[in-house]
């Protein structure tokens, strides 16, 4: 009984060592299993991670608020094509009805905008202008805005080349599609706009200082140019606009630039007359064939002096720009074979614009983006901006003098005026980053000038200008 | 009337000039640096801008870091990356750029100790109670055994562990290349997955729990055991084991550019203080100078180390042999799989 006993433990013993053994050889098989599916998962992540790897060596194509955009892997090339389209309209009331023909819609801009980089350092920007009533002449293909390249090795030092926006009018340097009010002030209408030359510019100490100079064929007030063709005189540009406390933490400065921007040159040729916001005309130098008094001509005709000092001013919602604008033109007059005579006018302007975001948005130079993009029957109604600015432009009083004693002024038309007062207001609705809908009420008074029914100059101009721009 | 434009000019742009004196003069720099420095390098970057601050009248210097697998590291500077300096995994990686002319070739020998202001070698970590029995190289061959370490085309600590196993196997078999490359053969066999950078090995060792024996640099090894695993891992030792020597270096294309060529150098030149050292060490860097080192030599355990120079007879020439397209890892590697 006692052996029957024994022989049965020792058959149990055997038994549990034998599942003892079949356990762990089932966790043993376990164990690798765990070890295979972990590894075959863990390749499987280093397969997907190989996969997002090799597509950053792939040119990526985006497309978004900022336009199209192709970009090599290595991001050393680059296009970015995008642009904008301002449908406007322009309405006049009051005494400025009697004016005709100035009650119109139109295409103010119709811009595509091709930038990019080639061999990451240098970059290329072409715009064009399909807009109404741009046409292609001797000294301005006015379909090219812009066509210049930048070497840029260095942001403290770059060099542009082409055509491009001469570094002088503070307003005239923002963006069509950025500006606050539909029409530029004042000041921009005596400061250069676009010319052909080259250019060094820069920043330093991140934004604190930004400097510009240029060399350029040189341009009338306000003009534009692609070929010097009346005389060999070129202009130099400089600018000079600085940031100083970009770089400090005290918020309320932050956003403050105060500059200066220079031109000088020697000129022969046409000058500009000067028009309203409402691109009506209200000065105009004699330009008649110079046979005799009465149709004497006014010509450039010697140096050719700008400065502007302007300044901006950026804080939460609210901005504000101000500048002044002093040109300078060494001038000949011809009334009749032994009738010449030379003298110098200084022309000056002036403007301060302001605007706050009633929607809280961040004020800026640049684009501003709605914090709450307008949907409809959403939630969001997009940025809403109110504008308002003061400006004027006073002509040199020498200018209506009357030496000859014919009764006109010897160097302007009869009809023009001597000086313009305007004020305005406005009202932008930032849609989203792409839509812009604006609306301007600006009023102009007019010292001297023709006081004849249906003249710009015979009553205060007001006008209600209306815009719907779309930018991609 | 015309206006006196000289002086209207001139008082401008004078009038300008003070409020340039608020202009707060800060610099950036770029450390373009490999896979595991991201801690040394934090906390190193932090110490050298009080230290620069203190020492440079409250200048601010922000040191901008970027990590990743060492070759691919030195090839984005090639291809324009604008690093102020490289601290990379190895010489051939600089010496890449160096042929470039972003820097010049004797980069090297512009400071002390061959430019590598520490060192590192390359250890073991097994899991907890070393099931595997593992206690040196050739253990790491045997059937059963699963090896993590990282991909030597991608990682420069990778090569490095190549480099270490080969050279073992070297040593063993008294110069005999045929049995190391049936070695490293066999090593790359047991290896189931091969991560790009030996941060990646960590984590399929660590966070995976995949393999036995996760073989990597010394400084990977002793986070493992001291702040990522506390008592789930054990450090290994082998008997033999390579000096791993991590250089750094001025990328003097990109300072003259930016104009950070002086504090650029101090910054390297930092990375050899006392204080910088001490980071080195608490980092699990070997530091180099010695008396850091000899505070630290409970962290470092002494271990017999060669040098690439010594069984491979410098970078390029391993370069070449061992992990260039045809390469021996090619053939073995081809061969394994």
């Amino acid at each position: 009984m006692v052996i029957a006993a024994l022989l049965s433990a020792q058959a149990g013993y055997v038994l549990a060592e034998d599942q003892n053994d079949e356990l762990n050889k089932l966790k043993q098989q376990l164990h690798e299993l765990d070890q295979k599916v972990r590894i075959l998962e863990r390749n499987k992540e280093l397969e997907v991670e190989a996969v997002a790897a090799k597509a950053n060596t792939l040119p990526s194509v985006t497309l978004g608020a900022g336009g199209l955009s192709v970009s090599s892997a290595d991001t050393n090339f680059l296009l970015n094509i995008r642009g904008y389209v301002q449908a406007d309209s322009r309405v006049f009331v009051g005494g400025a009805e009697a004016v005709k023909g100035n009650d119109t819609f139109l295409l103010r801009r119709v811009r595509p905008i091709f930038t990019g980089t080639v061999w990451r350092n240098y970059e290329y920007r072409l715009m064009f202008d399909f807009a109404s009533g741009v046409t292609s002449g001797t000294g301005n293909n006015g379909f090219l805005q812009d066509g210049y390249f930048n070497v840029h090795y260095w942001d403290e030092a770059q060099l542009q080349i082409g055509k491009m926006k001469e570094p002088v009018g503070l307003e005239r340097l923002q963006s069509g599609a950025n500006l606050l009010f539909i029409e530029r002030g004042l000041p921009t209408q005596l400061l250069p706009n676009r010319d052909v030359g080259v250019q060094l510019h820069g920043k330093l100490w991140g934004n604190t200082l930004a400097y510009q100079i240029g060399y350029f064929n040189g341009v009338e007030d306000g003009g534009s140019g692609d070929i010097e063709t009346t005389d060999d005189g070129k202009d130099v540009a400089a600018r000079l606009f600085v940031q100083p406390f970009d770089r400090t933490n005290i918020d309320l400065l932050k956003k403050f630039g105060i500059g200066v921007a220079v031109t000088h040159g020697s000129h022969e040729g046409t000058l500009r007359n000067y028009v309203t916001a409402g691109q009506q005309t209200w000065f105009r130098w004699r330009t008649g064939a110079g046979a005799s008094a009465a149709t004497a001509n006014v010509l450039a005709d010697g140096d050719t002096d700008r400065i502007s000092p302007q300044a901006w001013y950026y804080w939460g919602p609210f901005g504000a720009i101000a500048e002044y604008a002093i040109s300078s033109h060494d001038v000949i007059r011809r009334a009749g074979a032994t009738t010449t005579t030379r003298d110098s006018f200084d022309n000056h302007a002036w403007q301060i614009a302001a605007s706050y975001f009633l929607t809280g948005e961040e004020n800026s130079f640049n684009p501003v983006t709605p914090k709450r993009p307008f949907t409809l029957g959403g939630g969001g109604w997009g940025a809403w901006e109110i504008a308002g600015r003061i400006g004027q432009l006073e002509v040199d009083d020498d200018i209506f003098r009357d030496d000859d004693g014919n009764g006109a002024p010897d160097f302007a038309t009869t009809a023009s005026a001597r000086k313009v007062r305007e004020w305005g207001v406005g009202f932008n609705w930032h849609l989203n980053r792409n839509v812009k809908a604006s609306v301007n009420y600006i009023n102009t008074d007019f010292k001297g000038g023709s006081e004849s029914k249906g003249e710009v100059t015979a009553q205060d101009e007001e006008g209600i200008f209306a815009r719907i721009q779309f930018s991609f | 009337m015309r206006t006196n434009w000289k002086k209207l000019i001139g008082l401008a742009f004078i009038g300008l000039l003070p409020a340039l004196t608020f202009a707060q003069k800060e610099v950036t720099l770029l450390n373009v640096s490999y896979d595991p420095t991201r801690e040394l390098y934090q906390e190193i970057n932090t110490a050298f801008a009080e230290h620069w601050k203190r020492d440079n009248a409250g200048q601010v210097v922000t040191i901008k870091q970027s990590h990743g697998g060492s070759g691919k590291q030195a090839r984005s500077v090639i291809d324009g990356n604008e690093a102020d300096v490289v601290t990379l995994a190895l010489a051939y990686d600089i010496d890449a750029i160096a042929e470039h002319k972003i820097i010049p070739k004797d980069w090297q020998k512009r400071l002390p100790h061959n430019s590598t202001p520490y060192t590192s070698t390359i250890i073991f970590v097994v899991r907890k109670g070393n099931p595997k029995g593992i206690k040196d190289w050739e253990d790491l061959v045997k059937p059963n055994v699963k090896v993590i370490p990282a991909n030597p085309k991608t990682s420069g600590g990778a090569r490095w562990t190549y480099l270490a196993g080969y050279g073992a196997a070297l040593k063993k078999h008294n110069g005999n290349e045929a049995k190391a490359k049936e070695y490293i053969a066999k090593f790359y066999r047991n290896a189931p997955v091969l991560d790009v950078g030996a941060r990646g090995a960590t984590i399929t060792f660590i966070q995976r729990k995949i393999g036995d024996v996760l073989v990597s640099w010394e400084n990977e090894a002793l986070i493992t055991l001291n702040d990522l695993g506390k008592g789930e891992y054990e450090i290994v030792y082998p008997s033999v084991s390579i000096l791993a020597e991590p250089p750094v270096a001025l990328v003097d294309k990109v300072v003259d550019k930016r104009g950070t060529r002086k504090v650029a150098e101090a910054y390297l030149n930092f990375l050899f203080t006392d204080t910088a050292q001490e980071i080195a060490a608490k980092h699990y860097y070997r530091p180099r100078n010695e008396a850091v080192a000899k505070k630290h030599a409970a962290t470092f355990k002494p271990v017999q180390t060669f040098t690439i120079d010594e069984l491979f007879g410098g970078w390029s020439k391993a370069q070449k042999t061992h992990f260039a397209d045809g390469g021996v890892f090619d053939s073995i590697f081809k061969a394994s799989r």
